[in-house]
């Protein structure tokens, strides 16, 4: 058998150099056997790729370009496709994950200098990486068609609207109509799923090309190949297969089991991964209260945001993201680690991440006068670092650097965990300045607290009956399936069809649309009451539970009632004859620390809003315990409808978590055994 | 580099099982990608069972149900057309219906039923997937004259089919026509792509 392998092998490489392609790359590439922690992110970023790739196809085979279809296509993937939900879950964590990684190895190139001659060019295509990468994941944001894709493309194709004289001609241009539509979505699918994946590849090719060519830096930042033995191998480098392919499957063990603790314990990762508003359909009339880009754009997007000028905004914005690809040329120091230099440089790299980062969770965060100020300085401290380079590289002080590695250098784990503490610190402080915004996020009042139990079927089943009662004569649930609820729910489909579903034309597996004209819903009621498939998942569970009992008397408005978490809304209050009538009490404010304003002395709240609490004028038919008991019931169907497979992801995630951690437990084995040839 | 303290074993043990934990981890990473081709649930509710009150059927005449995007014949024979089904036994490629491929186990014989006079069978021909016309006329001329009793005819490629959906021979055709899944609810209501209770 194995005579067969090595004849087929020799066959191939007569004719095809694989061995001498295997030696180059992999068995005889030496490698600084000095490798630390910084040092696995360029394979994890490969790693990523290949899920990005394996996963995106998958995605393609279900999704539907186009204006009409793309959303409800993706809520299809999530629900119908069998593991769509995994997919998806796994191509948009690791969206988010890509740039974490290479934002790690980039800042490694940083400190340890691994741009400087002659890696000029691998810092090159490098960056050429991140650039691409930042339009593939653009274009990629676009085409869920939510509100945040929506008006997130909105923002950013207009900023071309800034070039004097041709930018709004160039917009249209790039949008392929006079708004953002269809036509739009489906170039920038193109983009997405072909020619920037190709681009991609073809630059990670040319980079590791490049790298292999000249070899890897290291922590000490010297040459390894001055000193070989007799057989030209470096006498201070290891082969990369097999002790740097051992060394990597642990730190892909670790990354993995943190990257699927992601994917099935918190996909939306608290809104930075997943966003909530693009939870709901792209709507051209109507913008999101507040627009952030994902995470990993922000610090870019809060020096755009920084200057008060659109062209020059525009230009900020573009030098941000392009000035980092002349630093082999700014930087002046004779060495490259900064083990090897002096404080300036430690205390320059200190400010500029801590400034980074300061920009990168402004751009999260609405704008405020303070906070402006803090982007420009941040700004400012952004390029400085760049442009300043030349100057603070060449008078800083340099220590002598070692003629071969050593394997006891740099500041350690707590020196490292020091470096990090400051440079945290230096971030939250400044923030914390600039952070009260003392602002309810249920309208005028505190959202109540609300836990979901996907698990309470007796809970599950008194909010469908309750929604299919009070809520799907207006709201539809047009993602879900009338089957899969009464299969989730544990509801016989028989009992289901008889009960439940009001329409006998109605087949067990439709979705649950509803028979409500559009047109005249909008007649009645002011606006198309919304479909509520997703509701809990763009809006929160906690926003829905507050506002459903928050309806109270207000003649001005034409059913009388008011809601104090979403005013003047247009919704009559449905549950009145549940919860009865209720009206305005004195509540407690917002202080200006953002917490609830109490008096100093006696610490009772004190109720300066005049409508901030209730009282019940004419009871309805449940006690107010009952009715708040009800609503739980119906917000948890909504929030099990936004997610249904909440309880098989944490189901599988469990056995998944358990299975990584075992290989990275013998991965870890396996390294410490191989290593042992080198120590 | 040095050699102390390599154990040779160790380090077999440890690279076969951390490979053979990476190939189980593989197969699990599989598992969504493979999975997600199945027919989703889409594809499911569209293929799901159809009822079809055949009550309204008059002795003689046929109905067409779509059942997952197929044709299916639902035919009420009359008494006449099922006596005349033995005599036809001579002329057909698989009278007793002995090719088991083409028809659920509770389905046998002549009748190709469970009640009698109903049959139901896709509407599609086993030689090349075109949809045979129901022509239940007896001696029509181009079909054999005197010999045709009423059946099914392919206007592609000529097949042709008996009441029961057996195929004659010396047409192009090689299988009776199939028949899908189904059963009863009640005694009026047919439904297609659902096996009767216990089967």
């Amino acid at each position: 058998m194995s005579k067969v392998l090595i004849g087929l092998r020799d066959w191939v490489d007569e004719r095809l150099p694989i061995v001498k392609a295997w030696d180059t790359h992999m068995g005889k590439y030496y490698a600084p056997k000095n490798f630390n922690f910084w040092y696995f992110f360029g394979v994890l970023a490969l790693l990523i790729l290949v899920n990005q790739l394996l996963t995106g196809i998958w995605l393609t085979m279900s999704y539907t370009p186009t204006q009409e279809g793309a959303f409800a296509s993706v809520e299809y993937i999530m629900r119908d496709v069998d593991y769509g939900w995994i997919l998806r879950y796994m191509h948009s964590t690791g969206a988010s994950a890509f740039f974490v990684v290479i934002y790690l190895h980039m800042f490694r190139a940083l400190i340890y200098g691994s741009y400087k001659k002659p890696r000029e060019l691998i810092w090159i295509f490098g960056m050429l990486i991140f650039v691409v990468l930042m339009a593939e994941a653009f274009v990629g944001y676009v085409l869920p068609w939510g509100q945040m894709s929506y008006w997130g493309a909105q923002v950013i194709i207009s900023l071309f609207g800034a070039i004097p004289g041709v930018g709004e001609s160039i917009v249209t241009w790039i949008r392929g109509d006079y708004l953002i539509s269809g036509i739009t979505l489906n170039r920038f699918f193109a983009l997405h799923v072909v020619a920037l994946p190709i681009i991609l590849l073809a630059l990670v090719v040319l980079h590791l090309l490049a790298l292999h060519e000249v070899g890897s830096n290291n922590p000490d930042g010297v040459d390894i190949k001055k000193y070989k033995d007799k057989d030209g191998v470096p006498l201070d480098g290891v082969a990369f297969h097999p002790y740097y392919t051992v060394h990597d499957l642990q730190a892909i063990g670790v990354f993995l089991f943190i990257f699927c603790g992601i994917i099935f314990f918190m996909p939306e990762m608290g809104g930075y991964f997943l966003e909530f508003a693009n939870f709901e359909q792209a709507n051209n009339l109507k913008t999101p209260e507040h627009i952030a880009p994902v995470w990993y754009f922000t610090p870019f997007y809060s020096v755009l945001r920084a200057v008060p000028d659109k062209f020059w905004g525009f230009i900020a914005f573009a030098a941000s993201v392009a000035i980092p690809f002349i630093l082999p040329w700014l930087d002046r120091s004779p060495v490259r680690s900064w083990r090897y230099r002096g404080n300036i440089t430690k205390v320059m790299l200190v400010l500029f991440v801590s400034s980074f980062l300061i920009l990168g969770v402004l751009g999260v965060w609405a704008p405020t006068d303070g906070r402006t100020m803090l982007a420009r300085i941040c700004s400012v401290i952004y390029f400085a670092f760049f442009l300043l380079m030349p100057i603070w590289t060449s008078i800083d002080r340099t220590k002598p650097v070692p003629d071969r590695i050593t394997t006891d250098g740099g500041i350690g784990f707590w020196g490292s965990m020091g470096g990090l503490l400051l440079i945290l610190v230096l971030a939250a402080l400044p923030l914390k300045a600039v952070a009260a915004a003392g602002e309810y996020k249920c309208g005028a009042i505190p959202c109540d607290e609300f836990v979901a139990n996907p698990h309470d079927k007796a809970s599950l089943q008194s909010g469908a009956q309750m929604y299919m009662n009070y809520c799907l004569a207006c709201h539809s649930l047009q993602y879900s399936r009338y089957n899969r609820v009464a299969a989730d729910l544990g509801i016989p489909e028989e009992l289901f069809q008889a009960n439940l579903i009001f329409d006998p034309d109605v087949k067990i597996g439709s979705l649950m649309t509803n028979a409500m004209d559009k047109g005249d819903a909008k007649d009645w009621f002011g606006a198309t009451p919304p479909d509520l498939t997703l509701v809990s998942r763009s809006k929160q569970p906690e926003w829905l539970y507050t506002y459903l009992r928050s309806f109270y008397k207000d003649d001005t408005r034409p059913y009388g009632f008011n809601n104090m978490v979403f005013k003047d809304v247009g919704m009559p209050h449905v549950l009145l004859e549940l919860q009865g009538m209720q009206e305005c009490a004195p509540g407690p404010v917002v202080a200006n620390n953002g917490g609830v304003k109490r008096d100093p002395l006696t610490g009772e709240d004190i109720l300066e809003n005049p409508c901030g609490n209730f009282e019940i004028l004419v009871a309805g038919e449940m006690t107010p315990q009952e009715f708040d008991g009800a609503v739980y019931d119906l917000v948890n169907f909504l929030a099990y409808v936004a997610e249904p497979m909440a309880v098989d992801r944490q189901r599988i995630g469990m056995y998944v978590l358990l299975f990584i951690a075992l290989f990275t437990v013998f991965a870890s084995l396996l390294n410490r055994e191989y290593w042992k040839d080198v120590h | 580099m040095t050699s102390d303290g390599v154990n040779p074993m160790r380090r077999k043990f440890l690279t076969a099982a951390t490979c053979a934990l990476g190939a189980a981890g593989a197969v699990g990473v599989a598992v969504p990608f493979l999975g997600s081709w199945n027919p989703s649930a889409k594809a499911k509710a569209a293929g799901a069972p159809v009822k079809f009150d055949f009550g309204k059927l008059e002795p003689g005449q046929m109905s067409v149900v779509e059942w997952r995007g197929m044709p299916v014949y639902v035919l009420n024979r009359t008494v006449t057309q099922l006596e005349g089904l033995p005599g036809l036994n001579a002329q057909l490629k698989d009278p007793d219906s002995l090719n088991i491929a083409q028809q659920p186990p509770y389905i046998s014989g002549i009748d190709r039923s469970i009640k009698p006079e109903l049959l139901v069978v896709v509407g599609l021909c086993t030689h090349l997937g075109c949809a045979p016309k129901f022509i239940p006329e007896v001696g029509v001329e181009n079909l054999g004259g005197a010999a045709w009793v009423g059946g099914f005819f392919c206007p592609c490629h000529g097949s042709k089919f008996d009441l029961s959906g057996r195929v004659y021979a010396g047409v192009p055709a090689s299988a009776n026509l199939l028949v899908p899944p189904y059963s009863f609810e009640g005694d009026a209501v047919l439904v297609v792509g659902v096996n009767p209770e216990g089967v």
